[in-house]
């Protein structure tokens, strides 16, 4: 009996050893699921009581129909002149399923998940930055490129595809602030070229820093005039200047 | 408790004769098409594509130079772990199928990679002895690659 359970035991470790290569794969797909998910939050309405709203499939409370109609949002800050950096994950939640978001929205909220995790690297937060990568990484999956001409649509491929691997990296690097940072110079990059191909929504500003990346320079993207430095964070916070305003 | 742990040994040894049944897939292509292969569409000279070829192309492309006891188990499953993880990362194979802007992204990783000492890894010269990479080599590589990368990171 003693026998066989060792040798259970030794199995069991045997097989969890081999799974988990496997369970770190869906893990790190995992995040594309997250963001088809977000159709999960799209609210329909009645076609006749459009006041009534719920999920897909449940039926309206004053007549019995099918809640068919698609609620639409408000797009992300038509109105706020000041972008709310705080709040793109609840916006972004109802992106997805909405027919009249633009590309330029969707790259709103790329741009917006990207000042997020600038924000944490400013303050040294690597964990922080690595949460915010998982979301960058997400609005870039959620695009729809069909949205995009031919010409975008390649350009976009083109940087998405890099910015992605950068904001993956990011994201499972945490506790490796600096390794994070070199992999923000390349993403800043990206999205730098983002923002010059489809324009932006807010006044950004184009900082440079002079030492970062082997003190060859690199350039990054701030919401404000002011220069705070996410290459070097506290060490060096004003470090850079302005380059141009976008 | 002598006979006990005879018996724990006699499970034990069963247990690692029965894994050596799980054998995953070699990462052996013989027929890899080589278009679009980083040496060849790099143009690297000899030298330097005899040291990316020793150093970094067991985990980094479709084929690897298994020695025996890779074959052993467990430390197959463990080198099979490091060659999906590096090909995933970067494939020498197909780097001439990435785009522009990834291919100017990985030379610059590869380049802070060697020099920072974190590739190849530890793990692995530690058994394979010539895959290391001496100062001088180091120099040269950074240097090529340094001259193949397009001046991409500083603001046009």
């Amino acid at each position: 009996m003693k026998k066989a359970i060792i040798l259970i035991t030794i199995v069991a470790t045997l097989i969890a050893c081999n799974k988990s290569t496997k369970s770190e794969k869906i893990e790190s797909t995992s995040y594309e699921n997250k963001s088809s998910n977000n159709h999960d939050h799209q609210l329909f309405a009645c076609s006749m009581h459009p006041e009534i709203t719920g999920k897909k499939g449940e039926k309206c409370s004053k007549c019995g129909m099918e809640l068919t109609e698609p609620v639409a949002h408000s797009k992300l800050d038509k109105n706020s002149e000041e972008p709310s950096l705080n709040n793109t994950k609840a916006k972004v939640g109802v992106l997805g399923a909405d027919t009249s978001v633009t590309p330029l929205d969707y790259v709103n909220d790329i741009v917006i998940c990207y000042l997020n995790l600038k924000n944490k690297l400013v303050k040294d937060d690597s964990e922080g930055a690595a949460e915010k990568g998982k979301i960058l990484l997400a609005s870039f999956n959620r695009l729809d490129t069909k949205t995009l001409d031919a010409n975008q649509k390649k350009a976009y491929i083109d940087i998405a595809e890099d910015a992605k691997e950068q904001a993956e990296h990011i994201a499972e690097n945490a506790g490796k602030l600096d390794h994070q940072r070199e992999h923000f110079i390349l993403l800043s990059k990206d999205i730098n070229d983002l923002i010059k191909m489809f324009g932006s929504k807010m006044q950004l500003y184009q900082d440079y820093c002079p030492m970062a990346n082997d003190g060859k320079g690199a350039i990054w993207i701030s919401e404000t005039k002011e220069i705070k430095n996410p290459f070097y964070g506290s060490k060096m916070l004003t470090c850079g200047s302005l380059k141009k305003t976008l | 408790m002598k006979n006990r742990l005879k018996k724990v040994g006699i499970v034990l040894f069963l247990v690692v004769v029965a894994i050596q049944f799980y054998q995953p897939v070699l990462n052996q292509n013989p027929d890899q098409d080589y278009t679009n292969d980083f040496i060849i569409t790099t143009n690297a000279p000899s030298n330097i594509s005899k040291l990316i070829k020793t150093s970094c192309y067991d985990c980094h492309s479709n084929n690897t130079d298994y020695l025996w006891y890779d074959y052993l188990q467990p430390v197959r499953m463990f080198v099979e772990k490091h060659i999906t993880d590096g090909k995933k990362e970067l494939n020498f194979n197909e780097f001439g199928s990435y785009s522009n802007r990834k291919q100017q992204s990985k030379l610059e990783a590869i380049g802070k990679q060697i020099k920072s000492d974190e590739m190849p890894l530890t793990s692995y010269t530690l058994l394979h002895r010539d895959a290391i990479i001496n100062e001088v080599q180091k120099q040269e590589l950074i240097t090529w690659i340094n001259s193949i990368k397009q001046n991409s990171l500083s603001e046009k």
